[in-house]
């Protein structure tokens, strides 16, 4: 096939087919699928996920897997709702910093994990999942197995502020697609994270701090995911140990769904910001369109496979692992 | 206020009771040791105390063995002192700590146990009752599993029985919709024991309610962000429809309360059940109408003391009725208008139980349907 309908342009474009395709089956099996207040329904849930699945985005366009996620989130939200309510719990005093905090700490998180799987020669896999279990115990440490409840009235206008129909989370949420897309196409740390990933050898070869860029991945991986617990924190009003759970599943499903390739050198955060949205229109959908609950997930799982099938270039690759 | 009036004096009356039946207790021990069936083995004089939990990540779980712990501390040792098995949701790893514990300390153990799931609870009530140790089980049983089959080795079984009260939110919540409009109920894990009959406890409800009409039942797996999403998706569906939300618990409540905050939605009626700080804390402000209590707390403590005293011989199981020996936990109200003292006198200031009151506070034998 010649022209505009060539094999590669449809598959650069498979996900967001699948996405409104998906938008305009849910939208026929019930109209008010269709509306501005659920679309803000769906923005509200994907926005802490989304976030999550940007940070790990980056790992995996480096080859590389980043699964410390789940721990992460929980240490950045219990951490920055500890401090929030210590510095005076109210966004018009000094709490307003444990924001920052929050992102120091998961950069911080994001350094142990890098310099583990670099300098100990760990793969990132088992590194960061190990890390994301030291995360969960931490939290756990830190909450005594509570629940911290945030009540500011300015920190949850994240939620209950709305602009055109959608409230102030969903806009944190783009501010932070859009620094991901400039420190994935603008930089050099995100150019030398597809060298990394296309091919390291290489890019070691042509004098590339190969291990630098990794941790530094690491590293900015652990600041989205923090975000992604604040926004999670914004969302719920509690912060506690099980603010992380699903995190991986969700993170890791989008970003593939989305079209980037699990072996890296492939994909970018707007196949991430795709790959979000088909996970939680498929979410809402089948909720809204009343599928009982018990086949939504297996729906879910089908879903799943038929989206990468279609996003992927199976040719290209000889073999899978 | 009543429930929680009524529940501080019967457990009062039930303390001063116990502590003289306690006595006599000892002293018929003593007495059925010398001419009842010969035991196994000598009592135990100083069993290692162990639970065996999912982990404490769950605030519920974390409640359990916080009881646990104050139960250990009662005997004048140190919290540490209690053993802790833990199995991330995993029978297999349930089991296996539990055999190396009973090779451990040779048998003389005193274990307090959820196992994870209802058909690992027989091989581990065998190895305890074959190692000699002394076995209390929590939630998980088969319905063919009795402790009286097991001599005194397998002591006791506590578990919670939830349509009832279920069915009691249920009703709150459908009175204060005026009988009338769409509910929809958020559940548990659609397998678990008690997302079923918390569910089944607002079916029984509803056929009181001609005029309410059960829009939906998702499950929400127990789960605030899952729940969030799901209230979302509901208010898509059904819009103004719904009139009342019914949660299986708690944590679910969470979510949902943040989804109707999310579109401007404050004043629609949510029961919830569990009785966690938070949730007891929104009853107070009537953000929820009605939550259940099923004291944790107290569970754990007294499933690992069940298990000790058994063991140190303080009391012979198998001189104690059947309804000693299966019964029901306590299941308490929390309404707005006793939240507060509640609040206060429960979560704020631990009761200091009477760890050998074992079946004050209970509620009823087992009943198998």
């Amino acid at each position: 096939m010649d022209g505009i309908l060539n094999r590669d342009t449809l598959l650069k474009w498979a996900p967001l087919i699948v996405l409104l395709v998906l938008i305009l089956f849910f939208s026929v099996m019930e109209p008010r699928f269709f509306s501005v207040r659920n679309f803000a329904r769906i923005a509200i849930a994907s926005a802490p996920a989304l976030m999550v699945a940007l940070g790990v985005t980056f790992i995996i366009i480096m080859g590389s897997i980043d699964l410390s996620m789940e721990g992460t989130v929980s240490v950045c939200a219990v951490v920055f709702a500890k401090l929030f309510i210590l510095m005076g719990a109210t966004m018009a005093s000094w709490a307003w910093l444990a924001l920052p905090m929050a992102l120091i700490v998961g950069a911080a998180i994001g350094f142990v994990n890098g310099y583990v799987h670099v300098k100990l020669k760990i793969p990132s896999f088992m590194a960061s999942l190990a890390m994301g279990f030291v995360g969960t115990g931490l939290a756990m440490v830190l909450t005594g197995g509570d629940r911290i409840r945030i009540e500011d009235e300015l920190f949850r206008g994240l939620l209950t502020t709305r602009w055109f129909g959608f409230p102030i989370m969903v806009y944190v949420a783009l501010a932070f697609l859009l620094i991901g897309w400039f420190i994935q196409s603008k930089t050099k740390l995100g150019r030398n994270f597809y060298a990394v990933g296309g091919g390291e050898e290489l890019a070691h070869g042509s004098g590339l701090n190969v291990n630098r860029v990794r941790i530094m991945g690491f590293m900015l991986a652990g600041v989205f995911f923090a975000v992604g617990a604040l926004l999670a924190v914004g969302r719920i009003g509690l912060a506690e140990t099980a603010t992380g759970n699903n995190f991986m599943f969700l993170s890791i499903t989008a970003v593939v769904v989305g079209g980037t390739a699990l072996w890296g050198g492939i994909g970018g955060v707007w196949n991430t910001l795709v790959g979000v949205l088909i996970v939680f229109v498929i979410g809402n959908g089948m909720v809204v369109i009343g599928l009982p609950g018990y086949i939504q997930d297996g729906v879910l799982g089908i879903l799943v496979i038929l989206a990468v099938i279609l996003s992927t270039d199976r040719r290209a690759i000889s073999f899978v692992k | 206020m009543s429930f929680i009036k009524d529940y501080i004096e019967k457990e009062t009356i039930n303390r001063r009771n116990l502590l003289i039946a306690g006595a006599y207790g000892l002293g018929g021990v003593a007495a059925g040791g010398m001419f009842g069936p010969s035991m196994a083995r000598a009592a135990i004089t100083d069993p290692t105390i162990a639970w065996s939990y999912r982990n404490r990540t769950n605030p519920y779980w974390n409640e359990i063995v916080t009881g646990g712990e104050a139960f250990v501390e009662s005997l004048g040792m140190n919290k540490e002192d209690l053993v802790h098995l833990i199995n991330e949701g995993s029978s297999e790893k349930s089991l296996a700590d539990v055999k190396a514990t009973l090779a451990r300390t040779n048998g003389d153990l005193a274990l307090a146990i959820d196992t994870n799931d209802a058909p690992n609870a027989r091989p581990i009530v065998e190895a305890c009752a074959e190692a000699g140790a002394y076995v209390s089980t929590l939630w998980n049983k088969t319905d063919d599993l009795h402790p009286w089959d097991f001599g005194d080795n397998y002591v006791s079984h506590m578990s919670w029985s939830d349509e009832g009260p279920a069915e009691q939110t249920a009703r709150i919540l459908l009175d204060a919709m005026g009988g009338t409009g769409g509910v929809v109920h958020l559940g548990g894990i659609a397998s678990n024991n008690p997302a079923i009959e918390r569910l089944q406890g607002l079916k029984n409800a509803l056929v009181d309610y001609p005029d309410v009409e059960l829009l939906a039942a998702e499950p929400a797996d127990w789960d605030t962000q899952k729940a969030n999403q799901v209230m979302s998706a509901f208010l898509t569906r059904f819009g103004d429809e719904i009139k009342g939300v019914h949660c299986a618990n708690d944590t679910i409540a969470y979510g949902v309360l943040e989804a109707l905050r999310a579109e401007g939605i404050e004043d629609m009626p949510v029961v919830s059940y569990d009785g966690n700080p938070q949730a007891v804390q929104l009853v107070a402000e009537r953000k929820i109408l009605a939550t259940v209590f099923t004291n944790p707390h107290w569970g754990g403590g007294i499933t690992a003391s069940l298990a000790y005293h058994a063991a140190t011989g303080a009391f012979k199981p198998s001189e104690e009725p059947n309804e000693h020996r299966e019964f029901n936990g306590p299941s308490i109200f929390v309404t707005p208008d006793d939240a507060v003292d509640f609040k206060t006198n429960f979560l704020e200031n631990v009761p200091a139980y009477d760890w050998t009151d074992f079946w004050g506070p209970s509620n009823g034998p087992i009943i198998y349907k």
